[in-house]
């Protein structure tokens, strides 16, 4: 086996050092461990080839005389080779290091702890301790993240089963565009191709494994897409009326876009992006909020507390 | 995820990416360099035996690179070729971009060189592997408070906290004695000593709103107190998704029963009340009744009107 890595370890420094382009026959006749018939030497070169790509090394092939149209040559570039961030100080070489640390033990880890050895290969000692920011730990994005990722860059098609609000699982396809976590989850935001509108997704709520394929051919990516708002829709013209003791209900508070005081309770005025969830909010907090407004909210609430006494009285 | 190589395809990877870190850190030790590359001692030496054999061609000492590593000390010379680092992949680029947009959240508004500067970083690693700029992490963590829990547990000092408890919706200022953090489900949380409830008590960071670092008395009695923990039927009536991550359960029909334990009966009078006529809890009695006495009160409010 250590033929193997030993000849694709010398392939690639014989086409790194060279200026020209090499022509199979003088990289079979220099560089050390093609051996056997031509033909058996072709296979190994082939092989060797696709090996080194899937590794991200790149062979350029070219011609050896551009003016005769003779024998292929092949080489790589050092500057394709080589990881060119430009010139590059301490201090980011600091940022850097603590951006792939905070990935420890989640989705990326291994490779940014590879991408970390590469930065401090570069020579430039970091400092991490000039910077005065403490590192928060990325969560955990489970095994679909890097596939996400690369059909972002593709505008590749993603197919998911998406488990619903009902448990129902629905088939979506969606085109992605961009990928952002927030609150420790994973979302993922795409064109469902269905409806042709933004959609945003909780990566974790996907069933199974993602198929990726090729996107629609004329797909352009929305313009002025922010991920950050994909979860703040203020569109919405529907607002809550909601009673909340003083001192209680923070998370109602917290959603509030305005608060007036009426002695021992508060009333907030709260966006109503989903009846259902903000239903089961105030249920939460039990006596400490009472919904004045709208109607269809108070209607929710008093069927679910009808049907709470009838479950447990 | 990641994609995985055949092991002489990870090894090439690995022997070709020793190079460079060798040259820049000339000297390091054997121990040290299989700890960065994350294997063990024996196939280190192994590497750098198989790397001693490769070289330019013509395979002579004179080309050959020059390594050295018997004394327990490497270091290589005549490897020019490779001795800068390899182009970074894509997942790897990915990895760094997002780390760094983490990393901004992180960074306080005042220090503008250094936002701009991860600002640079990032754009130039997108344009390295051909990322658009959709990619974004943010911490919902209050960079004070993540710095002051930082400092202590650095310090081994104590914290005072304002916390918000969701089952008890209330905000308490608590003395704590941190210990570590933890990450349990989505969340992190600051395994602690709490001198205000003497008991250990687990805070989750999200919800610490305000952290300052103090003084406090270190002695931790040995065995923490006992908490009483309730066991819970719960019957689904509905299966819905927000049933399932609330009392995270994966498989939900109608008519399923589970049991849960908490310590605190206020999570699971809330989380039934908020399940609604979805759920029905079918004991301890007690919490029971007083889900229906809370649901009655209400209930009697909203048909006043």
């Amino acid at each position: 086996m250590s033929r193997k890595i030993e000849r694709l370890i010398n392939l690639t420094i014989a086409l790194l050092a060279t200026k020209r382009y090499l022509t199979k026959t003088e990289i079979f006749n220099s560089v050390d461990g093609y051996e056997g018939t031509t033909e058996t030497k072709e296979r190994m070169f082939e092989r060797d080839k696709d090996d080194l790509r899937s590794l991200g090394i790149e062979i350029e092939v070219g011609s050896f005389d551009p003016l005769f149209n003779d024998e292929a040559g092949y080489k790589i570039k050092q500057e394709k080779y080589q990881f060119e961030l430009g010139d590059i100080s301490s201090t980011e070489v600091s940022l850097l290091s603590l951006a792939a640390e905070a990935w420890q033990e989640a989705s990326f880890g291994d490779v940014a702890q590879r991408a970390l050895v590469k930065l401090r290969s570069i020579g430039i000692p970091s400092d991490e301790l000039s910077i005065p920011a403490s590192v928060h730990k990325l969560n955990d994005g489970g095994q679909d993240l890097s596939l996400i990722t690369k059909a972002i860059a593709h505008n590749q098609l993603l197919a998911f089963n998406y488990l619903d609000s009902h448990l129902g699982i629905k088939m979506r396809s969606v085109v992605p565009i961009a990928l952002s976590t927030r609150n420790g989850f994973w979302y993922l935001s795409g064109v469902d191709q269905e409806i042709q509108e933004i959609r945003t997704f909780r990566v974790d709520r996907i069933s199974g494994a993602i198929g990726a394929s090729a996107g629609p051919k004329d797909f352009q990516t929305p313009a002025g897409f922010d991920p950050s708002t994909a979860f703040s829709e203020s569109s919405t013209h529907d607002f809550a009326l909601i009673d909340v003791r003083v001192g209680k209900a923070s998370s109602l508070r917290a959603l509030a876009i305005s608060t007036q005081s009426l002695g021992e309770w508060d009333q907030v005025k709260i966006p109503i992006l989903n009846l259902d969830s903000l239903c089961s909010l105030v249920l939460w907090h039990g006596p400490d909020a009472f919904v004045q407004e709208p109607a269809e909210l108070r209607d929710l609430l008093v069927e679910h507390l009808d049907a709470l006494v009838k479950n447990h009285g | 995820m990641v994609k995985k190589f055949s092991a002489p395809l990870e090894r090439t990877a690995r022997l070709l990416d020793l190079v460079p870190y060798i040259s820049s850190h000339q000297g390091i030790s054997l121990a040290e360099l299989a700890k960065v590359f994350n294997v063990d001692q024996g196939q280190m030496t192994s590497d750098l035996t198989t790397l001693w054999m490769c070289g330019l061609p013509g395979y002579t000492p004179l080309e050959l690179m020059d390594l050295n590593f018997e004394s327990g000390f490497v270091t290589i010379h005549n490897a020019e070729t490779l001795s800068k680092p390899r182009s970074i992949t894509f997942d790897e680029g990915v990895a760094l971009v997002l780390g760094l947009d983490l990393l901004r959240s992180a960074i306080s508004p005042e220090r503008g060189d250094l936002l701009e500067r991860i600002d640079l970083l990032s754009q130039r690693l997108a344009g390295l592997i051909n990322l658009p700029s959709a990619l974004s992490a943010t911490s919902v963590v209050n960079q004070d408070v993540s710095g002051a829990i930082t400092a202590a547990l650095k310090s081994r000092m104590g914290l005072e906290i304002s916390y918000h408890s969701l089952y008890r919706d209330e905000l308490s200022t608590r003395s704590i004695f941190p210990i570590e953090i933890v990450k349990t489900d989505s969340h992190l949380y600051l395994s602690s000593y709490c001198h205000t409830a003497s008991d250990f008590r687990q805070f989750r960071i999200d919800r610490i709103q305000t952290a300052t670092v103090q003084a406090v008395q270190q002695e931790i009695p040995k065995s923490p107190i006992q908490q009483s923990s309730h066991t819970c039927t719960v019957k689904v009536l509905t299966p819905t998704r927000e049933i399932a991550e609330r009392f995270k359960q994966s498989e939900l029909h109608v008519n399923t029963e589970f049991n849960c334990e908490t310590y605190s009966t206020q999570w699971i009078e809330r989380s039934i009340m908020a399940s609604g006529r979805a759920v029905c809890l079918q004991s301890p009695p007690d919490i029971r009744k007083s889900i229906a006495v809370m649901a009655q009160t209400m209930l009697d409010r909203y048909k006043v009107r």
